[in-house]
């Protein structure tokens, strides 16, 4: 798609309806804890385009930032974007309202059967695939990065530190994104 | 409202704001003050709403809580719980959010997404590895995680099948 056909398609106003459906859907099917992530990401990007992949590659760097469940962020964020506090009131009562008392009911139920074997066995290959999908989500969103060795380092580091050592996530970023952000800013000023 | 549905309100408020990289890094900080300092619940009871909240759809962090809420008042103990987990983070990444789109493509601006996009990709792919980790049953679990990141790679296939899959998989004790 051309450049232009694509900003004309992202200049389309999106409507609340579709907000609420669309956060509606990225809470249903983000089972497992991170799974949001990948419905984000699929249908706001690859389906309504409603944002280019680098916006959300930022969003989801930016709410790596702020306390709080992080892919709540990603639905305010991506509701301020397509129709500013509302769009953020449509897709935040999307990701909620339904969930949450579908949730809440089933919990309670579920408190009861917590035992049965055969419960456990499919939340483990429903768990087992969800965190395939998460992989899956980050390797493509680093993909424009791929040509940038020190992109592909600092990738690399994050990902070595967080699977091997046991430093807390937020020391981790502290000292990794400032690092970061300083030899972008050495790069940039060798290329001018 | 009761004063132990106060008290349990407004320390979620707190701790949700200062939640820095998702709620799951307050847990700790949520045990100690429902389960020792006031005796709401017991450990296992904790441990049984977090494996409940991870393993229904939804927003899981928000739904624990509220099943805290819901034990030491009820209903309206799970709604108070809920605003008070997802509330004033909102707020937060409301505000932050315009801010990052009012400086959208200047120059330093695309000097701290290089910088800083790959650093929180790494760590989106670690989250998934560690996730892989926890859920794995064996080599045939890590199979399954595995084939399903490049299943999502390398065809438009819709996840919800590749979910469906695990959990058959899963149902038919095929990854014990």
């Amino acid at each position: 798609m051309s450049q232009a056909a694509r900003e004309q398609e992202l200049d389309q106003p999106v409507s609340l309806a579709a907000l609420f459906v669309a956060f509606l859907k990225v809470s249903l099917y983000g089972i497992g804890g991170g799974g949001g992530l990948v419905w984000a990401g699929r249908i706001a990007v690859d389906q309504r385009r409603w944002i280019t992949d680098q916006e959300f590659a930022d969003i989801v760097s930016l709410c790596q930032f702020m306390p709080g469940p992080n892919i709540v962020g990603i639905a305010v964020c991506i509701g301020a974007k397509a129709r500013g506090a509302v769009g953020t009131i449509a897709a935040i009562s999307g990701f909620l309202v339904i969930p949450w008392g579908i949730g809440l009911a089933l919990g309670l139920l579920y408190l009861k059967y917590a035992h049965l074997t055969v419960m456990r066995n499919i939340l483990g290959g429903i768990a087992a695939a969800a965190a395939g999908l998460l992989i899956a989500t980050g390797i493509r969103l680093l993909m424009p990065h791929r040509r940038r060795p020190a992109a592909m380092l600092f990738a690399g580091l994050a990902f070595a530190l967080m699977v091997f050592s046991k430093l807390p996530l937020l020391v981790i970023l502290f000292s990794l994104v400032p690092l970061g952000i300083a030899v972008a800013g050495i790069e940039a000023a060798r290329a001018r | 409202m009761n004063s132990p549905s106060i008290a349990l309100t407004a320390h979620l408020a707190l701790l949700s704001s200062i939640s820095f990289g998702g709620f799951p890094t307050v847990l700790p900080d949520v045990r100690n003050f429902v389960v020792t300092t006031h005796r709401w619940m017991t450990d296992q009871e904790f441990a049984d709403f977090f494996a409940i909240a991870q393993s229904i759809p939804g927003p899981n962090m928000i739904l624990m809580m509220s099943f805290i809420g819901w034990k030491v008042w009820g209903f309206p103990g799970a709604v108070a719980s809920a605003f008070a987990t997802f509330g004033p983070p909102c707020a937060i990444y409301f505000a932050a959010y315009r801010l990052w789109d009012r400086f959208r493509n200047a120059p330093w601006q695309r000097i701290v997404r290089l910088g800083l996009v790959p650093v929180t990709m790494g760590l989106v792919v670690a989250s998934g590895t560690v996730m892989a980790r926890a859920a794995d049953t064996g080599w045939r679990a890590a199979a399954v995680s595995i084939a399903a990141a490049v299943i999502l790679l390398g065809t438009r296939l819709s996840p919800l099948w590749l979910l469906v899959a695990g959990g058959g998989l899963g149902g038919l004790g095929l990854l014990r």
